[in-house]
């Protein structure tokens, strides 16, 4: 039998242990720290990424039709053995769910639910992908309004579990395989380079969610598993970082009568530094999707 | 005796922390939505347990061409009556470095995120909730503090210390900026 002294010890550890929130500076007490005189000098930091969905809705109109050819390829999902890739590809599969509800690749989303279904249980997750939503998806297929609905709360639901879990790194590298496939994704659809293109702008203004992003892994740097993926989107940061950026004050009133909070801010993008982005954004991404146990991939055919 | 006192005790703390972490992640969901039908609940919604007087910040993205409604909720037994709130943009932008003979050096420029505020509630009669339009896509921290309540004398003279921790949600709506008018 257990000696007390060793349970009260486990017991003591346990307690440190939940007092480390996924989103936090190491430095840093924990959410849930009371009291302290020096506990005002303290801002508490918590980050949240944008769901792939809203992307897809702003630039749905700007764009052509979805393609299975640009998603990362289900039948892969075996093929990822590794939890740092399983949390990358995670996050690029269920940007793929998302983007084949928005953009009414239909027969792609029952494929893409059961890919993230299994990643998702691999990872902890299960429950986020149910089978009740399975059915549902299954019955609203023909509905391509829900599809969105349906595939967009099952991405919410596990990224609150994976915030509620504390699972920190792993959220990190989720968002940062997700964050890749949409631009990867987005950028596809540019056929021809023109700085005026809405979509174009919308690339170009990416540079904010990259900032973002970058920021809300700073906290696990020194985590191997997140340190390689968080370098290659620093990398890809210089290339933004090369870009100017120009404040305005906003000119007129908001259409819709609303109050304007801050300047204007406009990313200036050369095709040079577009094709610099995207070339760099899609050898990281191959790399991501490749699976670990061969060297190539085939795209959806 | 001593031992299974203490294991209660800590083992009370622990259930205690984790149901307050949990109680808190989906306070945001009982925020009164906009009256306006086309604000959809954004993704970036968020519940967490706040400690009076140590500012919280929650760091999202808006986008532009979209309307925004953020608003807050709160436990006002512990946060009380309303909450100081600022919307802080945050911009990555070149820091000016010089070279040692005090000239602007020509290498790989350094950045660094300056911040600035553009919306403070205490402008705004301290209200729960704030619209805007977003004419560009940001970076926003939108920030938090709770004041607390007044101490209670009962409790001052009976030697319990009142909690500091309470829940706070932060609502976020969005919808495709509207045209108003023909």
């Amino acid at each position: 039998m257990m000696q007390p002294r060793y349970v009260l010890i486990a017991l003591v550890a346990t307690l440190c242990s939940c007092g480390s929130p996924a989103n936090k500076d190491e430095s840093k007490p924990d959410t849930l720290v009371i009291g302290g005189d020096d506990a005002s000098d303290l801002t508490e930091n918590l980050y949240q990424m944008p769901t792939p969905n809203e992307l897809f809705q702003i630039v749905k109109t700007m764009s052509g039709e979805g393609q299975k050819r640009m998603m990362s390829p289900a039948k892969n999902v075996d093929r990822y053995a590794t939890m740092q890739k399983k949390a990358l590809n995670f996050g690029v599969y269920a940007t793929d769910l998302v983007y084949a509800s928005n953009y009414k690749v239909t027969s792609e989303v029952v494929r893409y639910y059961l890919t993230c279904k299994k990643l998702g249980d691999d990872l902890g997750l299960g429950g986020a992908f149910s089978d009740t939503d399975f059915s549902r998806l299954e019955r609203n297929l023909t509905h391509g309004d829900s599809l969105d609905v349906i595939s967009n709360d099952a991405y919410e639901r596990a990224y609150r579990r994976m915030q509620d879990d504390r699972m920190g790194p792993t959220l990190a590298l989720v968002l940062a395989g997700g964050w890749m496939e949409s631009m990867h994704l987005v950028t596809r659809q540019v056929l021809h380079f023109d700085a005026a293109d809405p979509l174009v702008m919308r690339v170009a203004e990416q540079k904010t969610s990259l900032d973002h992003l970058i920021d809300l892994m700073e906290q696990y740097k020194n985590d191997p598993g997140v340190a390689g993926t968080r370098n290659d989107l620093i990398q890809l940061r210089d290339i933004y970082d090369t870009f100017p950026v120009i404040r305005s004050q906003h000119q007129g009133a908001s259409p819709s009568g609303r109050q304007i909070l801050g300047d204007d801010v406009t990313v200036i993008i050369t095709p040079e530094g577009f094709n610099d982005l995207v070339d760099t954004l899609e050898t990281m991404r191959e790399n991501i999707i490749k699976p670990e146990d061969s060297v190539d991939t085939q795209p959806n055919s | 005796m001593q031992l299974r006192s203490i294991l209660s005790a800590a083992a009370i703390t622990l259930v205690t922390l984790g149901m307050a972490q949990s109680e808190c992640s989906e306070y945001w969901k009982s925020a009164p939505r906009s009256g306006d039908s086309r604000f959809t609940v954004n993704g970036q919604s968020r519940g967490a347990s706040i400690q009076v007087g140590v500012p919280t910040e929650l760091n999202v993205i808006i986008y532009k061409g979209q309307d925004y409604r953020v608003s807050f909720v709160y436990d006002e037994k512990i946060i009380g009556d309303h909450v100081i709130a600022r919307i802080i943009e945050k911009v990555r932008q070149p820091k000016p470095v010089k070279d040692a003979h005090g000239q602007a050096d020509q290498g790989k420029p350094v950045f660094e995120d300056n911040t600035k505020v553009i919306w403070d509630n205490q402008d705004h009669e301290m209200t729960d909730a704030v619209e805007f339009t977003a004419t560009s896509t940001k970076r926003i921290a939108i920030e938090v503090t709770a004041p607390g309540i007044p101490e209670d004398p009962k409790s001052k003279n009976s030697g319990k210390k009142m909690t500091d921790i309470g829940c706070l949600g932060i609502l976020i709506e969005h919808m495709p900026t509207p045209a108003i008018g023909f």
